[in-house]
């Protein structure tokens, strides 16, 4: 290493933030550093996009040609043009699987950004141990989506689970979490919350650092309490980072697997009797690998790609309010 | 490789088609690297290891010591013998179908439940013809209608009968004390002789357990529903879902709908705990005594035993059923076409399910033997089962199989009953009200039927 | 704002002069209890494997450790049909496979896109942000299936690191950290001192973009670790990976619970020691690699 670059600090940072390249390149006449200059770039972006193609962008294209069959593994392959996408918009079962993504997506998302706000909020506090409590919160990441699932569906057991002892102490009755669409979409959305918040409060704590304390400041000469601070400054200042943030978890969320699969305990793919927490996924699975309709199963992967894309643009266009009055 | 003339329309699709197809063709011209794989693939070099994949609950199949002694005799071909899951209809048979699709992943051996028999017989593709192996010639070993269903409808012979279900009822010995009912087996069966007397046993039972944590009569839907349906459905055409046309029948079937019925007047009742069967809470509710009646088709004892664990033993007994004799389950063996090693396979497939083979999975899972000879050797007809208080088990199944019917089941019975007592689950449950209960569950089966 | 932020840095993470930096009681509490419902989980994982069957479904549920937890070791590696050793094996392999390759493919991308002018750089950077989107384990399932029947590759590993060998994140995110973390001066200098840009690669860009390369490769390991989708449908019970044999022993030792959550907490452990030991560089690179990207 000849050149000594010790890791840089963000106030480092002199020139413009966006900038796409040199200012002078190719000074060089010769050919082979011209040919450097030109070809290199390409040869360096390449492999992403050769593998992307084939596992990536084949994949998507596929998808589609086989949603226009009535498709069979080893079987018959039938054209049906459009009938596997009217068939889902008409499928009270598929409509369910949405209902159910989207209700854990909500229901698990809201408290998460506002855990992880008040956790960044309090991590950005001076206190004794901040290692500690930041390694303390960012531990469920490191457990296996699996292993979580495992250790909150017995938790959440009807007649031996913990939970259901807990509040057997205030006189509730037992519930059976998988029974009713609330209770489970409350179970699986805390397995995510208790994994992500920790990861998000730390992401959201690092944007929380970068905001100049002197706005602070001028803010208290004026008087404004710290609540009104938090709101009127710190959300504001972080909604680049929440917009990531919500973009991932929009992402993660409407492709939400594992959990609910491991919650049911066996991997039939219905999400209790009624498909009570079915999510789009496990549809997508079950029509594919439970009832082998190849056709059927690809229809809804591209509707529920549709599915994110409007997810992405609802929150976008959510997260871009957030403190637009500034 | 796909085929070519799939190839030619996605080229026209889509331009990077092209790039993954070229790569697949690279592909498949060299050597498949062995990352990881164990199985089957091997070199034909000795020794030879047939797997063998089954399902169920406990002790499920039963062929641990069966396996055991195999292997010390045969060195040259070691089994291995692994049960995937406690659920045949809607996780293990789907997973096989996949696999014997694909052309590849399934063991040499592969169990099956009597559901699926008749999609089975109906894919003659994916089956080894057992006939091969000199198989035919077991024919005599077992009932007709047992042997008749391992044919496919090709005439060819591709699967041989493990055990066969049998009726009984199990009880918690414990439960029914403390409830002031009766505990010997012969006189608790003389408490129920038919289903209204079973309720009547039922309500006096929970009428002793008023509270909320305490005990409830029975397990849930499943196993009730299909005792009942492996009654009635002898009394009606010997047909379940499926008439023999395979024309669905689950709304004309009076058997389906008494059967319905009874778990209907059970629930409401407010005797079941709520168990959907086959799950992790309705295992653990058999450990912890969470309910006191289950039926019990001789695989399930192994079932109830495995799960309850050895710390229970003498807590469950068994008795005879309320409504007379039926038949629910009762599984084969057969050989997957893809198997690399169907020889050896077939001679592991014929210790299984020859005499030695029964035998031992009846001493271990309670399985009673679907084949003749077994049945008649003195090491079944006088076993008792020491973990259900030395119940004569050999001698109750022997009685309850003898004038036994199997009921037709269509080709797709396991997707219609398993989409059908979903619906049973959320109505006991209290997902789906009782009114809308019997138009959702005909719904459910024909929507499954396809 | 650059100015703002540097005299920030230099005193330190709160002036005196604000009392609201200070952490008041409320805050204690919300922490110390963010930290036990965060550890709990865990322990109780742990918990459960030193305990027997009996005692895990006890009311209420045991809170301390006892005394079981090697027989529970020795049951969990004598259960064969689970392939949880196989499972570890494996999920090492893939997950370091992948690892590799997304990170070294993600740096030379985000190079590219971020130090070097070139035509389509724009589309092709937008593109990579819109296949984000994508929904690929979902959309990919039916033709990445088929893709691996034809190649006889079902079953085997290398079915499960193929697709996951990039990742539309990495270079994204490598992107947008080289962009920050070098200076574009240090390129030009290099330039014009006849450096070619493998060579700026290697002398620049690399040593610049470690930290953020250790942070991708963290998360692309996690994400790996944890792949189920794909793995349970793709492979087979007798070679899985650590999550499908978890779930394996879920499905046919459901009963045996202490058991069951032994093979949970021995597929948590290796992630956690590593944390525990790079505790401080995590969090430490997670925050930078958040401003950064």
């Amino acid at each position: 290493m000849t050149l000594n670059v010790d890791t840089p600090a963000p106030a480092r940072r002199e020139g413009p933030r966006r900038s796409s390249g040199p200012r002078n390149p190719g000074r060089g006449g010769r050919g082979l550093a011209r040919f450097d200059l030109r070809a290199t770039p390409y040869f360096l972006v390449s492999p992403y996009f050769l593998l992307f193609a084939v596992f990536g962008l084949f994949p998507l294209g596929y998808t589609a040609w086989v949603s226009l069959h009535d498709w069979e593994l080893a079987g018959d392959k039938t054209f049906t043009g459009l009938d596997n996408y009217t068939e889902l918009i008409a499928d009270g079962a598929f409509w369910n699987a949405v209902l159910n993504t989207v209700g854990i997506f909500v229901i698990a998302t809201i408290p998460q950004l506002v855990l992880a706000l008040m956790l960044a909020n309090a991590l950005n506090k001076r206190i004794r141990g901040r290692l500690f409590f930041r390694l303390g919160i960012l531990l469920p990441l490191v457990t296996s989506v699996v292993a979580v699932a495992v250790v909150f569906t017995q938790l959440y057991g009807r007649d031996y689970g913990m939970i259901n002892w807990f509040l057997s102490l205030f006189g509730v009755e037992a519930i059976e979490w998988q029974n009713q669409s609330w209770s489970a979409w409350i179970a699986i959305a805390t397995m995510i919350d208790w994994r992500w918040t920790g990861y998000n409060a730390i992401i959201l704590l690092a944007a929380m650092q970068t905001i100049p304390k002197d706005l602070y400041e001028a803010a208290s000469l004026d008087g404004a309490s710290a609540r009104r601070q938090f709101w009127q400054i710190t959300v504001p200042m972080l909604r680049p980072t929440l917009i990531f943030v919500v973009f991932v978890s929009t992402i993660g969320g409407l492709t939400l697997f594992a959990e609910p699969v491991m919650f049911e305990g066996n991997p039939t793919m219905a999400g209790g009797a009624t498909g009570q927490y079915q999510t789009v996924a496990m549809f997508i699975v079950k029509e594919a690998f439970r009832d082998f309709d190849m056709g059927y199963a690809s229809a809804a992967a591209w509707l529920l790609f549709a599915l994110i894309l409007i997810g992405i643009l609802i929150n976008y266009s959510f997260t871009r309010r957030i403190g637009g009055k500034k | 490789m796909l085929n070519t003339k799939r190839q030619g329309k996605l080229a026209a699709v889509a331009v990077m088609a092209a790039t993954a197809l070229a790569i697949t063709s690279c592909g498949s011209s060299e050597p498949t690297p062995a990352a990881g794989g164990d199985g089957a693939s091997s070199a034909a070099a000795a020794p030879v290891t047939i797997t063998v994949h089954t399902f169920g609950g406990g002790e499920n199949f039963g062929y641990d010591e069966a396996v055991k002694k195999w292997n010390a005799e045969h060195p040259n071909i070691q089994v291995k013998y692994q049960n995937l899951t406690d659920r045949f209809e809607d996780v293990f048979l789907p997973q096989l179908l996949q696999k014997l699709q694909a052309g590849s992943g399934a063991a040499d051996i592969v169990g099956i439940d009597e559901g699926a028999m008749g999609l089975m017989k109906a894919r003659p593709q994916f089956f080894a013809d057992l006939g091969q192996f000199g198989l035919e010639n077991r024919k005599a070993d077992f009932p007709a209608a047992k042997w008749e269903n391992g044919v496919n409808k090709d005439g060819k012979l591709f699967a041989l009968g493990t055990d066969i279900g049998g009726m009984t009822m199990c009880y918690r010995k414990d439960l029914f004390e403390k409830a002031g009912l009766p505990t010997e087996r012969e006189e608790v069966g003389k408490l129920w002789p038919d289903w209204a007397a079973f309720m009547e046993a039922g309500k006096k039972f929970q009428a002793a357990n008023p509270g909320k944590g305490d005990p409830k009569f029975l397990d849930g839907p499943n196993t009730l529903y299909n005792v009942v349906l492996s009654q009635e459905g002898p009394k009606n055409g010997n047909i379940a879902y499926f008439d023999t046309n395979n024309q669905l029948v689950i709304d004309k079937n009076p058997a389906v709908k008494t059967a319905f019925d009874t778990v209907k007047s059970f629930s409401e009742a407010g005797l079941t705990a709520k168990l959907a069967s086959f799950t992790p809470e309705w295992n653990a509710a058999i450990k912890k005594g969470g309910f006191a009646t289950m039926g019990c088709p001789a695989w399930m004892l192994g079932v109830v035993s495995g799960a309850a664990g050895d710390e229970n033993k003498g807590k469950w007994d068994v008795a005879s059923v309320p409504g007379g004799a039926g038949n629910w389950g009762g599984s084969y063996l057969a050989i997957p076409a893809q198997s690399k090693h169907q020889k050896e396979a077939a001679e592991v497939l014929n210790y299984l399910t020859g005499k030695e083979g029964h035998i031992a999975a009846f001493k271990e899972a309670a399985a009673f033997p679907s084949s003749l000879p077994a049945q008649q050797d003195p090491a079944v007809a006088d076993l008792k089962n020491e973990f259900f208080n030395d119940a004569p088990t050999g001698q109750i199944f022997g009685a309850s199989v003898k004038d036994l019917l199997p009921l037709f089941l269509g080709e797709k019975h396991a997707q219609v009953k398993t989409a059908a007592e979903k619906v049973l689950e959320g109505m006991d449950k209290g997902s789906i009200p009782y009114a809308e209960a019997w138009t959702k569950f005909v719904e459910a089966g024909t929507k499954a039927a396809g | 704002m650059t100015a703002i932020q540097t005299r920030r840095r230099s005193s330190g993470p709160a002036s005196s002069a604000n009392r609201i930096w200070d952490a008041g009681p409320l805050t204690k509490v919300t922490l110390a209890f963010a930290l036990v419902l965060s550890a709990f989980p865990i322990y109780y994982m742990f918990i459960m494997a030193t305990r027997t069957n009996d005692e895990a479904l006890d009311t209420p549920p045991p809170l301390l450790p006892g005394g079981h937890l090697g027989e529970n070791v020795e049951r969990l590696l004598a259960t064969e049909d689970a392939y949880f050793a196989t499972g570890l094996i494996n999920s090492i392999i893939i997950s370091t496979t992948v690892t590799l390759s997304v990170v070294i493919i993600s740096t030379l991308a985000g190079f590219a896109f971020a130090k070097l002018r070139f035509r389509g750089s724009k589309i092709l950077l937008g593109s990579i942000l819109l296949t984000m989107m994508v929904p690929l384990q979902q959309m990919g399932i039916v033709p990445l299936y088929e893709m691996m029947v034809n190649l006889g590759w079902t079953g085997q590993i290398q079915a499960v690191i193929l697709p996951f060998l990039v990742n539309g994140f990495g270079v994204f995110m490598m992107t947008q950290y080289t962009t920050q973390a070098v200076p574009d001066e240090l390129v030009e200098a290099a330039r014009v001192d006849g450096a070619s840009t493998m060579r700026i690669y290697a002398n620049v860009i690399l040593p610049a973009v470690r930290p953020g390369m250790a942070v991708l490769a963290l998360l692309t390991f996690m994400q790996n670790w944890n792949e189920f989708l794909w793995p349970s449908i793709v492979l087979n019970p007798d070679n899985p990976v650590v999550q499908t044999s978890i779930a394996a022993l879920n499905q046919a030792h459901g009963t045996d619970y202490v058991m069951l959550f032994t093979g949970t907490a021995a597929s948590v452990l290796p992630l956690v020691i590593v944390f525990v030991m790079f505790g401080r560089q995590i969090v430490g690179g997670l925050m930078e690699g958040a401003v950064k990207a």
